[in-house]
């Protein structure tokens, strides 16, 4: 059965092809059109899709689009009504925005695809959200919690997954925190009031959180009250976005917070200004994770199971998910490679083939390489055009190569097969570096990532070998594989590990199964027999404001323009120029 | 004597807020120009031009540099809650970057010809601007800066087209003088439209919806905050649309 899921329309538009049960491709439509965080209908997507699994449209048994376009609309409308007569703004966006495409999914796909109106289907946001959770992980039974902004009504779901292998699947959402009260839309508020772009900036939030301390917490408690039953209720009074479009927070949450950051403000920490925004970012991450460790303890209680997929776009914040993995009770925590809403189409696709169509259950690849592929020979053609020796080279040599250029300090840029899903460069398409000093943190801050310094970097390290360096609780690892938590570095590591050791001595690792990415894995390893540490920095292959690259020449055209060193791609290797032998043995650690 | 084009430029530049405001738009286009002539790198099999597009971008990030640099200076000067009047923001608009062109659906020769005039029209629009910014010289330099690049960029773009496609350059540039004509109409026309449809819904909104508003406050004070149960019915079912 080919079944074609997708996800528009919010942000981060994707295309996915499930065929027998299985993912043959899936990609965001920004990976294809170079527009960040592109929201629209994934016609580039699809067609890729449809190109890898060798298939046309009419071949398709089922479309499926991951939410219920009309009751959102109705959650749009109902919202502009409760809000008269305030609501003028909101409605009138709302009218526009939905009224021109966004209401007519269902002719939009036919017009597009010509299917039969018969093979369109429709999941429920918060369901996509589950399956792409419940059904990418390695699990058979697990309790379910999905979070983010909205849905169609629902904010938050919790329910339970079972599969059996071979056999059926069952997801099941038993209740529900329904909007406005949303912690996605509570912390999203926040990253608007601290000058951050709302579905973009909250990691920036999250990165910024380290750098304060919670002494607004008590304020922030107030804006989200728990609830009798044990769910919670926002404070309407400190918020706006369910009433204008011009603001997500009210003048009470002003009076409360102090005056907003300007988006172009730079944040100095040295000032007072610059620590009242790290300390509110503190305490509304401190909130955030204590009501999610309150629900995901209290679903324990009541399912006891010991596994919890976490869906929705809140699953991505890796400081709450690793609270949630140590303090909540389940004992492992599996987080999907992309949580968000470019995971709802790969998620709506499995949902319509496990639970609609009520196909066997199949084993799920662990991985998130189901993107574009490399085409060889491309990065010689370019380079060469430009004058630029371009090497091809033996695996061996290749990873012997490219662990003497990281230990030498450069800077090097690393693709790989098939591109990620998701929004983290997983081992595919990533910039890499030598994790050792401050001043390589700060010169890819610089020259390479054009960012805010006090975001910090991520590290990749062998599965095997990721407890001698970083305090993970048991679990900790798989919540690692996909980079989805935050854990403390050793202490003893911290200086030998100072590019991506966050000030607050954590780091969002990646432990790497060889089977994921055996190549960078190689990587690590010859690295550490260099170095005597086989952790590397890894960081997503784009520029600030760009997607991740996703062809060759992007890639190539991303290395030209920034100050990375050296591209390897695929096989290919070329370098900015050439070092002397004296430099290239040098090293930049003393191990 | 100021001509009438140069005193209305001079009222937009003169307010300290609004001449940072400005710039930081002008930033902002600016580094959206270079992410579309990037994609113009990757897209062209012309390696000279690929070159140029790239060299091209960089221009643009540093411009859009100079300018966010400059716009944050002003802004620190300025006490925090001073408001600037109407931005009229279309009185000076800068440069347009490729003015929402789809870079991948263009061919090399057609390219060259868009930004040909994109780039002199910025020209004329910051020689503008220096011409009444004497009185903010660390501004005007910047102007300065970016105008002389500018000039460049309209050199090369022009000998580009020359060479790609030698017996029609003209004929491109009248294309792409239409192609800015036509896109400026579909501007001013889909402004007007939002201006009528936000008008009617806003009539809507306030003369029939009042009834169905009160409804559904008095909808929304019965519903109880907290958990709300999912309806068994609603797990699997996927043929409808609400």
């Amino acid at each position: 059965m080919k079944i074609l899921g997708i996800s528009a329309h919010y942000h981060d538009s994707a295309a996915a092809l499930v065929v027998d049960g299985l993912p043959v491709a899936a990609v965001q439509e920004e990976r294809l059109s170079r527009r960040k965080n592109d929201a629209a209908f994934p016609l580039q997507a699809i067609e890729w899709c449809l190109e890898a699994g060798g298939i046309e449209a009419e071949d398709l048994d089922a479309v499926v689009f991951y939410e219920r376009p009309m009751l959102k609309f109705d959650r749009i409308l109902t919202t502009a009504l409760r809000a008269w007569p305030q609501g003028r703004g909101a409605f009138t966006h709302a009218m526009k925005n939905s009224l021109g495409e966004k209401i007519w999914v269902r002719g939009l796909i036919q017009a597009h695809l010509g299917v039969s109106r018969k093979k369109i289907l429709f999941t429920e946001h918060h369901q996509s959200h589950a399956a792409a959770a419940f059904l990418t992980a390695p699990t058979t039974e697990a309790a379910i919690l999905t979070t983010d902004g909205v849905g169609e009504w629902a904010t938050l779901t919790v329910g339970r997954g079972r599969r059996t292998p071979g056999g059926a699947t069952a997801i099941e959402l038993l209740r529900e925190v329904r909007w406005p009260h949303s912690l996605g839309m509570l912390y999203s508020t926040f990253t608007a009031y601290l000058g951050f772009a709302v579905n973009e900036g909250e990691y920036k939030v999250m990165g910024l959180a380290s750098y304060g301390a919670p002494r607004f917490a008590e304020q922030v408690r107030k804006t989200i009250r728990r609830t009798a039953d044990g769910a919670f209720s926002l404070d309407l009074g400190y918020f706006e976005f369910h009433t204008t479009v011009a603001r997500s927070y009210s003048q009470t949450f002003v009076d409360a917070f102090g005056p907003p950051r300007a988006a172009w403000d730079p944040i100095d920490l040295t000032t007072e200004a610059g620590q009242r925004y790290a300390d509110i970012a503190a305490s509304v991450q401190l909130v955030l994770e204590e009501v999610l460790i309150d629900l995901t303890a209290a679903l324990h209680r009541e399912t006891g199971l010991s596994d919890l997929c976490l869906g929705g776009g809140v699953a991505l914040n890796g400081v709450a998910n690793a609270r949630i993995l140590r303090e909540s009770g389940f004992e492992r925590l599996f987080v999907p490679p992309a949580p968000g809403d470019a995971g709802c189409a790969l998620g709506a696709a499995l949902y319509a083939d496990r639970v609609h169509f009520g196909n066997p259950d199949r084993a799920f690849p662990d991985h998130p390489f189901w993107g574009p592929s490399l085409e060889a020979g491309e990065l010689a053609r370019i380079a060469d055009e430009d004058g630029l020796a371009v090497e091809t080279l033996g695996e061996a040599e290749l990873i012997a190569r490219t662990a003497a250029d990281l230990a030498a300090g450069r800077i090097l840029g690393w693709m790989d097969g098939a591109s990620e899903l998701g929004p983290r460069a997983l081992g595919h398409r990533s910039i890499l570096a030598a994790p050792h000093s401050a001043q390589t943190r700060d010169r890819l801050n610089r020259d390479i990532k054009y960012r805010e310094e006090f975001r910090p970097f991520a590290p990749v390290v062998p599965v095997e070998q990721a407890g001698a360096y970083f305090e993970l609780p048991p679990g900790g690892a798989g919540l690692a594989r996909f980079m989805s938590g935050v854990f403390p570095v050793k202490p003893q590591w911290r200086s030998a590990l100072a590019a991506v050791t966050h000030v607050d001595g954590t780091a969002r690792l990646q432990a790497l199964p060889r089977e994921m990415a055996p190549r960078l894995y190689d990587l690590l390893v010859a690295y550490g027999t260099l170095t005597g540490v086989p952790v590397l920095l890894n960081t997503s292959f784009n520029l600030a404001g760009e997607p991740i690259v996703n062809r060759v020449v992007e890639g190539y055209s991303t290395f030209r323009r920034c100050g990375i060193d050296v591209l390897v791609a695929g096989s290919e290797r070329v370098a900015k120029r050439v070092w002397t032998p004296a430099e290239a043995a040098g090293m930049e650690i003393e191990a | 004597m100021l001509s009438a084009l140069s005193a209305v430029h001079w009222l937009i530049w003169r307010d300290p807020r609004r001449r940072a405001e400005n710039l930081l738009r002008f930033a902002e286009v600016e580094a959206d120009g270079g992410r579309d002539l990037v994609r113009a790198a990757e897209v062209t099999r012309d390696p000279v031009l690929r070159k140029l597009f790239l060299k091209h971008a960089l221009d643009e990030q540093r411009h859009a540099d100079l300018f966010r640099s400059r716009g944050l200076a002003l802004i620190r000067t300025l006490p925090r809650d001073t408001a600037s009047g109407i931005a009229a923001n279309w009185l000076t608009p800068g440069e347009r970057g490729l003015d929402d062109l789809r870079v991948e659906e263009e061919g090399d020769a057609a390219l060259l010809a868009f930004l040909h005039l994109s780039e002199a029209s910025a020209a004329r629009e910051f020689a503008n601007y220096i011409a009444v910014l004497g009185a903010d010289p660390p501004t005007r330099t910047v102007f300065e800066n970016v105008l002389h690049d500018e000039t460049f960029h309209m050199t090369y773009t022009r000998a580009q087209l020359d060479r790609v496609a030698p017996k029609g350059a003209r004929r491109r540039i009248w294309m792409a003088r239409l192609r800015r004509f036509w896109k400026a109409y579909l501007r001013l026309a889909s402004g007007l439209a939002g201006l009528i449809g936000a008008i009617v819904l806003t009539l809507q909104y306030f003369i029939v919806l009042p009834l169905f508003a009160f409804h559904a406050r008095r909808a929304a004070e019965k519903e109880a905050a907290g958990w709300s149960a999912v309806a068994p019915e609603r797990n699997g079912r996927l043929d409808r649309q609400y």
